[in-house]
């Protein structure tokens, strides 16, 4: 057994995973209130990732920041979340609200028209080129060893607590708070919810806002581990947010975590286990899910829906 | 019943009949067209057009721009000098981005439907010269690229005449970079990863086949230029590897595989990238990193002018000067009595003969019958403080 491979390849696959959590949670979120499977969120992410980079840029960049590293980590981190939280709202506003009575297709579309709609934008505002976050030299990467077999570096952790933490900030605002109580009630049933005197369409934006400031987190993450950015980077990662969230169980808070990391932790595996894994990891992802539809279409901590017949 | 069957066959035979007569019709309007765009007359006139394929924007951007500032100081250049003016059609051909070489078919195909355009330089990739075979050749027009380096892409054969480099194949790179691994480095142990397009895999094909020849053990793997996250890649990769190879084309993949192989603690181990990495981007990943180039005279007074008027050291778009100066020499020529056909143009280009005083290369280009240059030698370069330094 090679404990460097495997051990390697449990970190990325760690990394990654908490990374497709944290888009994950924002699709199961707004799954959870509205039935609607948001696939403009893998842009948000996108977009999260820019307004960090261009943040950074404002603060002088990786190079000289006007303040220490880490410091300017945690304003890219603030800045971004608020702002994608803000487009959230706005996206909602204008591309789901008009349509919560029509059919579920209509929103369905609106969704990816308001996904390609982010996509081109950023192609005609960023370019197509890639954008360098260059870690290196704003944090100084270091990595730890422990043993000969196990290495982790200063980004990896960072990236594991911030969607561990926030995952658990997630739960506590959920569970704890007047307003989280009214995102379950509308959850469990809008009409009877808004009956209570729930003000959906409060509860229903303030998902949004949650969901896309978590993907805005996503974004930074990526561009911190792997170092650069790109404007069509959220398509394919927007897929496996929603892979982890149906894989989970789409609609539960733990099922997006639990399906994130198993999904990250497929393709790390994937890549470094099966054949011709480096070039088909998602592939094997993709199939994953198709395993799952077949043997538990309701996801792993998904609960059956009983339909009154 | 039998009349129905009877029927049924004549219909089907007739059925076949048309389509092979439509076929048959259709491939001779194809060859007709090809023919009438060889032979158009075009009036040269004091402004003659040379379309330029180019990946001006996308992933492989920085390697586009050189090729664009280059192209341009050679028009430039010509320009102060000659009566007869010559200017740029530019088209983007995004190499590297999502929709693959969807791009520089466009391109091509507008360069083809331009009459004025009488030759064309570029484009960049390999894939996007096989890609573009098609449009290009369609127009009847000749295209000489700065860049493109897969061996086959002139000995198959399929756009002998049409197409020529104004760089060596990756034959004759992939002799350079064994031999500076095995004699100058003496490495045993190499690990190669392609990024699955034909340039690359072609290379790397070269590379572990003359490198396992000489005794090395060579690992080897690929991955996908959309590629960003390397890290479980870089996990596969032996602990006591001493070189990974990485013939790519995208200068900001090899920069975030360098810092990915550091924050896995694989700081220690050299990279080797091909042309395609040829870049300040990849070469400021530190003094373990080198790389393998075209051949260039770096006397020449025009890269120091080059240099002094886009304050920078943008190489890697110098074949493209040359390619450019092979295309309009061949205008020129074939312009002689005020008219020029694509086809005469393509014979210019083929009769190519640029003294190695008046090469920016330091060597005389002239063709073979393949359109590869006669003389073909690769440099080895060495990043010292973060800039290529050649030490082969």
């Amino acid at each position: 057994m090679n404990w460097s491979l495997f051990f390697g390849e449990l970190v990325s696959g760690l990394t990654l995973g908490s990374i497709y959590a944290l888009i994950a949670l924002g699709y199961t979120m707004v799954y959870g209130i509205l039935k609607l499977l948001n696939f403009a969120h893998g842009d948000v992410y996108m977009v999260g990732a820019f307004v960090g980079f261009f943040v950074l840029k404002w603060l002088g960049g990786p190079l000289a920041p006007a303040v220490t590293g880490w410091l300017a980590v945690a304003i890219m981190f603030t800045v971004a979340m608020l702002a994608c939280g803000a487009l959230g709202v706005g996206i909602e506003r204008f591309a789901y609200r008009p349509l919560r009575n029509a059919p579920r297709i209509a929103p369905l579309i609106s969704a990816l028209g308001v996904s390609i709609f982010l996509q081109n934008s950023a192609l005609l505002l960023w370019g197509p080129q890639f954008r360098d976050y260059d870690t290196f030299d704003l944090v100084g990467v270091k990595s730890y060893h422990i043993g000969t077999n196990f290495f982790i570096s200063n980004v990896q952790i960072l990236t594991i607590s911030v969607s561990i933490g926030l995952t658990i900030l997630l739960a506590l605002v959920i569970s704890r708070t007047r307003t989280g109580k009214a995102m379950r009630a509308t959850s469990f049933d809008r009409d009877a919810a808004e009956m209570m005197g729930i003000s959906i369409d409060r509860v229903i934006s303030f998902t949004f806002f949650l969901g896309s400031a978590l993907a805005a987190a996503g974004g930074i993450m990526f561009g911190l581990v792997f170092g650069q950015i790109f404007s069509l980077m959220g398509f394919t990662a927007g897929l496996k947010g929603f892979t982890a969230a149906v894989v989970g169980g789409i609609g539960s808070i733990p099922g997006a975590v639990l399906g994130g990391f198993l999904i990250g932790l497929t393709e790390a595996f994937a890549t470094g286990y099966l054949p011709g894994g480096s070039v088909y990891a998602n592939l094997y992802v993709f199939a994953l899910l198709i395993v799952m539809f077949l043997i538990r279409p309701t996801g792993l901590l998904g609960s059956p829906v009983i339909q009154k017949v | 019943m039998k009349k129905v069957v009877v029927a049924a066959t004549l219909a089907a035979a007739l059925a076949v009949l048309a389509t092979a007569a439509w076929g048959s019709t259709k491939g001779s309007t194809k060859v007709a067209s090809q023919a009438n765009a060889s032979s158009a007359l075009v009036k040269c006139g004091k402004t003659r057009s040379i379309g330029l394929l180019a990946p001006i924007t996308g992933p492989a951007a920085s390697l586009g721009q050189p090729q664009v500032h280059w192209a341009k100081f050679f028009v430039s250049n010509y320009n102060k000098t000659h009566r007869k003016k010559f200017k740029l059609v530019p088209e983007d051909t995004q190499l590297g981005a999502a929709n693959g070489t969807a791009e520089a078919v466009k391109g091509a195909q507008a360069l083809g439907s331009s009459a004025s355009v009488l030759g064309v330089v570029g484009p960049a990739g390999s894939n996007e010269v096989k890609a573009t075979t098609g449009a290009l050749k369609g127009a009847g027009l000749g295209w000489v690229s700065g860049s493109a380096t897969n061996t086959q892409i002139t000995l198959d054969g399929t756009r002998t005449g049409f197409f020529f480099r104004t760089v060596p194949p990756d034959s004759s790179q992939s002799k350079s970079v064994t031999g500076y691994i095995t004699g100058t480095l003496k490495l045993k142990r190499v690990y190669i990863i392609d990024d699955q397009e034909a340039y690359s895999t072609g290379l790397a094909d070269e590379v572990q086949a003359q490198l396992q020849a000489k005794g090395v053990t060579v690992g080897r793997d690929g991955v996908s230029q959309q590629q960003s996250d390397f890290t479980s890649l870089i996990n596969k990769i032996p602990r006591n590897t001493q070189l990974v190879y990485l013939p790519w084309q995208l200068p900001p993949k090899g920069k975030a595989f360098g810092q990915q192989m550091k924050s896995q603690g694989r700081a220690g181990v050299k990279l080797m990238g091909s042309d395609g990495l040829f870049d300040p981007l990849f070469s400021s990943l530190g003094n373990n990193v080198y790389d393998s180039f075209f051949p260039l005279n770096p006397a020449d007074k025009r890269v120091a002018a080059f240099k002094a008027s886009h304050k920078g050291t943008e190489l890697f778009g110098a074949p493209s000067y040359v390619a450019a100066q092979v295309v309009a020499g061949a205008i020129d020529r074939a312009c002689k009595n005020g008219t020029a056909t694509r086809a005469e143009v393509r014979a210019q280009i083929k009769k190519t003969s640029i003294a190695a005083s008046a090469s920016l290369l330091g060597l005389k280009v002239a063709f073979d019958k393949h359109g590869d240059m006669v003389k073909k030698p690769f440099g080895i370069y060495h990043s010292v403080k973060g800039v290529f330094v050649r030490v082969a």
